[in-house]
């Protein structure tokens, strides 16, 4: 909601003898944002933006205050005063609260006998300035005051405000009530309403009722100041969606001594503006909320926390500037009472604060030195660095996708809990209100986006973390399960994807197991879990990685072959934090091998792959294992049969391999792999 | 037993072999090329000759392997003995000769994303100041979203719908995504003593319908400082060597007062960025109350915190229009970065 001001309204309270420009800047560099300023007619208007903690600065007087401290100006603010009749408001009208939550003070005023007619120029020209299109002399009257002190107000017409008393209290469930935009509203008991003797009149310090609005044919009026509590007000704002410039205020809290002054003010102005008279004092019920904070200063203080000097005169200059009143003689510790409008200045703190913001922050000097400190790189810092560094390298690009999704989308897969996903209200974008639990539906979503689109290619990896459920079980360091995954997914066969997670984990320094597994999201039999070993723990899945099943590239518009995988960078993160210990290169030659064996169909080449690693000797002169060729061949092999072409390279740290030392240790091998895979050596 | 052993006869080839390219290479006319190929590849006492003999006098078992070492160093050393052939005769290296503005071979690289990049951009340069990166959970309880932040129960910062609350069982506590990455700098005050110098950093969560300037997900890194005698002009010191060092050259830093209930003062900063101030993010003193909800004295300690989104100074380094598209992960958008 827009803080507008009129500049001719502004200049009324105080001169500031400077360009509209230059008065913005002033105010932008001591609190109040700009956002636009305009041309009215005669008048400049000027959108302001006001923190929620400065509600006196949603009227122009509280804004001429602080205009009166920058520019060092005098601040004239009227003193109004109604002629009031002998006869007492209290013999019109009854006010009653019956809820002190809802309503801490409320005050009635009657006037008697007005004339509704049109606004004078002065008056409906300030208003327009500001955005508010005038409608009568009396609801002007009410709009311009709370525009002025921050205070709203409300008219009733007092002819329909029935049996003569007013009730402030919580609206009863179901209530209906219709404002003054026409418009009917179902209320709850989380709010407040203003009824007489029969319902509700007005929704408290939102809106008033359709049925006692000021018409042309008003004669006496009831005139509302009063408090109401910021949380009932924001409830029925909220709930029934009906922000007004009254809501707003009430919401942030308006100066507690305002209400009397503005119904005064108010009263002035109606009788000025349409005749009448105004009856005898106010009707009151409740008291006049808040004491005053009183606040200790010590004149050292403010460049503790600055880091520059302003001297204990031009501290109580300012502050005084500003409406707070100085308890007794000081010096060098003084104490303070705040105004009753500055509620959120309670504390030494907070009079530092004021005192810096008119002073000016560029006092502040900006070269002040910092003195260096070590710091360390975290091993989950590392961790995510080296996943991305080997992930960029292989050509796949980073994509952020959201926290947030779809059921439909969420349930796709859960590889890392048997628990349901959370939800979160409101849905982070329409439909998605689901914390995802894994990140691979989203990556195959972009990555179906980038084929629909015609993009060179969609291989994709993203860094993110997945919320599990802990079924209540929060710990110190977080209320449900957050591990940080990296999931990838690229055109493919399931070669692809576990060649990458291999690559990452390699990096990461982690030894793992791949088991045959089966994930809703991949095609059966072309799965794996990632097993990691630990040394101190049992082993724990760290990973997934498959070949993406053909309804779910359906469901994202994708062509297989495309795989996909998803590790577990907290677990990971362990074996990534060891520094790296250089094995220097041997010196020695290398000896390569080929053998080609001949074993069953069915058999797994990780058990092929034990054998030979778990050869005597293997340990020592093994470099390295590759497998160079699979070829089936019933004639040549036999029937289920297939033939494994595995290269061997052979290396000493300490010596020149002999022919009989290799001979020796692929005797051992042949002999490991027959014994324990069936394998038979081929020609 | 053969009389020659394996790796004799191998050393013997391969030095042989590595001679004979590097005599070919090195010939600079044909008197000179033709000694060296009666030298190494003469049909008579050419040294590839000498060695072929050797063959016969290796172990049988090693005789195949011996064979195929010396078949390979031989064609190794007829291609270098054609190509120096090639070479001395222009007309042949005419022929030999390439379209060297034909396409390299296709080599893709990825690409970080653009976020990604500012984060870590921020994180490097708080780092030489000895900010540590942290992070933390993004699902939040109402004391580390709110209440430690001094963001009291009646704040309209605390309105559900301003936040994304979890659905949670009746009477349990409310969790929500969190809405700021302070809640880590919370967590990481009540594990720690002073001083201390972090930046936090991580996803984000506020209902705003989405458009070209918001997204209800998007990232911010913080920096928190606490220290004895910690002051404004150190914040402003710090955020103008994280401007300048961001945006290069001498960069000033100017601050405007503003309301946050976690600092006071308060201060929105902005940098100088292309001839203007631009808005770049919130900071402020640590508030006394924050520092004494997470068992610090305020007597003793006090701190600075600011917070940049990393969305918007991402869009404006990179003239990226619509802050959505950080989210399309269109490989067209992510390949240019």
């Amino acid at each position: 909601m827009p803080m507008i001001l009129s500049t001719t309204w502004l200049a009324e309270y105080v001169r500031w003898d400077a360009p509209v420009d230059e008065l913005v800047r002033r105010l932008l560099m001591s609190g109040l944002n700009h956002e636009a300023t305009w041309e009215v007619g005669a008048d400049t208007a000027v959108d302001i933006e006001v923190t929620s903690n400065r509600p006196d600065c949603l009227g122009h007087v509280g804004v001429a205050r602080e205009v009166a401290v920058l520019f060092d100006r005098p601040l004239h603010i009227p003193a109004p005063q109604p002629l009031e009749a002998a006869v007492p408001a209290a013999a019109a009208i009854a006010v009653e609260i019956s809820d002190p939550d809802v309503c801490p003070h409320y005050t009635a005023r009657v006037i008697r006998g007005v004339r509704v007619g049109p606004s004078p120029a002065w008056l409906a020209d300030r208003l327009r300035t500001i955005g508010i299109e005038p409608v009568n002399n009396v609801v002007d009257v009410t709009n311009y005051v709370m525009m002025e002190c921050g205070q709203p107000l409300h008219a009733f017409d007092l002819a329909k405000v029935r049996g003569g008393r007013i009730v402030v209290r919580r609206a009863h469930y179901g209530e209906t009530f219709r404002a003054i935009n026409h418009k009917d509203y179902s209320l709850t008991t989380g709010m407040a309403v203003i009824a007489d003797a029969e319902g509700p009149v007005a929704l408290a310090g939102v809106m008033g009722g359709a049925e006692s609005e000021i018409a042309a044919d008003t004669v006496d009026v009831l005139l509302e100041s009063a408090q109401f509590a910021p949380l009932v007000v924001r409830a029925a704002a909220r709930g029934l969606v009906l922000m007004s410039a009254s809501s707003y205020r009430f919401e942030r809290g308006p100066d507690p001594a305002a209400v009397e002054w503005a119904s005064r003010r108010a009263a002035a102005l109606i009788q000025e503006l349409a005749g009448g008279e105004v009856l005898a004092g106010v009707v009151e019920a409740g008291t006049l909320a808040g004491g005053r904070a009183t606040i200790d200063l010590r004149a050292a203080r403010v460049e503790e926390v600055l880091g520059v000097p302003v001297s204990a005169a031009r501290q109580a200059e300012i502050l005084t500037g500003l409406g707070f009143v100085k308890e007794a003689a000081c010096s060098e510790r003084c104490r303070w009472q705040a105004p009753s409008w500055r509620r959120d200045v309670t504390r030494e703190i907070d009079l530092v604060e004021e005192i810096a913001r008119i002073e000016g922050y560029d006092s502040i000097p900006e070269d002040r030195p910092i003195h260096a400190k070590p710091v360390e790189q975290s091993a989950r810092e590392r961790t995510i660095r080296v996943a991305g560094e080997v992930l960029v390298a292989a050509g796949l690009c980073e994509a952020m996708t959201r926290s947030v999704v779809s059921e439909a989308f969420e349930s796709t897969a859960s590889p890392w809990t048997a628990l349901p996903p959370r939800r979160v209200s409101p849905a982070l974008v329409r439909g998605a209100d689901r914390l995802r639990r894994t990140l691979l539906p989203s990556l195959l979503e972009a990555c179906g986006h980038n084929r629909a689109v015609g993009a060179p290619h969609g291989d994709l990896f993203e860094v993110a973390r997945a919320y599990l459920d802990r079924s209540g079980n929060a710990t110190e360091a977080s209320p449900l399960e957050e591990p940080l995954l990296v999931s990838l997914v690229l055109g493919g066969p399931y070669a692809k994807a576990k060649g990458l997670a291999e690559a990452v984990i390699g990096r990461l320094g982690g030894v793992v197991e791949f088991r045959r597994g089966a994930f809703d999201l991949f095609t059966p039999g072309r799965a794996a879990e990632i097993v990691l070993e630990r040394a101190q723990a049992e082993p724990v899945r760290v990973g997934v990685v498959g070949e993406v099943a053909d309804g779910v590239l359906a469901r994202f518009g994708l062509e297989g072959p495309v795989s996909a995988a998803e590790l577990r960078l907290d677990l990971l993160e362990i074996s990534g934090s060891q520094p790296r210990k250089l094995v220097p290169p041997s010196e020695f030659p290398a000896v390569q091998r080929d053998l080609n064996l001949v074993v069953d169909q069915g058999l797994l080449w990780a058990e092929v792959e034990r054998a030979i690693r778990g050869a005597p000797g293997a340990d020592r002169i093994l470099e390295s294992l590759s497998l160079e060729q699979v070829w089936e061949d019933a004639e040549r092999l036999g029937a289920g049969k297939k033939s494994l072409v595995v290269g061997l390279r052979f290396r000493s740290q300490t010596e020149t391999i002999s022919s009989d030392e290799s001979k020796r240790l692929v005797d051992g091998i042949v002999a490991a792999c027959g014994r324990s895979c069936g394998a038979v050596l081929r020609g | 037993m053969g009389t020659v052993s394996l790796e004799s006869f191998r050393a013997d080839v391969e030095r042989l072999r590595a001679e004979a390219v590097a005599a070919f290479g090195a010939a600079a006319d044909d008197a000179g090329l033709e000694q060296a190929r009666v030298e190494f590849a003469g049909a008579k006492s050419g040294r590839l000759k000498g060695i072929q003999k050797l063959l016969g006098g290796l172990d049988g078992a090693d005789r195949p392997e011996g064979g195929r070492l010396f078949n390979e160093a031989k064609g190794a050393i007829t291609a270098a003995l054609d190509a120096a052939q090639a070479r001395l005769s222009g007309a042949a290296a005419e022929a030999a000769a390439i379209d060297v503005t034909l396409p390299g071979e296709p080599f893709r690289l990825g690409h970080v994303h653009p976020i990604t990049q500012t984060i870590r951009r921020v994180q490097e340069i708080m780092a030489r100041l000895g900010f540590e990166s942290v992070d933390g959970p993004e699902v939040e309880d109402q004391w580390h979203n709110f209440e430690a932040l001094a963001i009291g129960a009646e704040h309209p910062a605390r309105d559900p719908l301003d936040n994304f609350y979890l659905a949670v069982a009746k009477g349990a506590d409310p969790l929500l995504l969190r809405s700021q990455t302070s809640t880590v700098q919370i967590r990481v005050m009540e594990q720690r003593k002073p001083p201390l110098r972090i930046v936090s950093l991580g996803r984000v969560y506020r209902p705003d319908t989405a458009d070209a300037t918001h997204y209800p997900m998007f990232h911010q890194v913080e920096g928190l400082l606490v220290e004895p005698g910690a002051t404004m002009a150190d914040l402003k010191g710090v955020l103008r060597f994280l401007a300048s060092s961001f945006l290069g050259g001498d960069v000033h830093v100017r601050f405007r007062p503003s309301f946050f209930p976690f600092t006071e003062p308060s201060v929105e900063f902005d940098m100088e960025w292309g001839g203007r101030w631009v808005e770049m993010g919130g900071a402020g003193m640590v508030d006394p109350a924050v520092l004494a909800a997470v068992g610090y004295d305020p007597a003793e300690v006090s701190g600075f915190a600011f917070g940049l989104g990393v969305e918007r100074i991402a869009a404006r380094r990179y003239g990226v229009a619509d802050i959505r598209d950080f989210y399309r992960n269109d490989v067209r958008f992510l390949e240019q970065f």
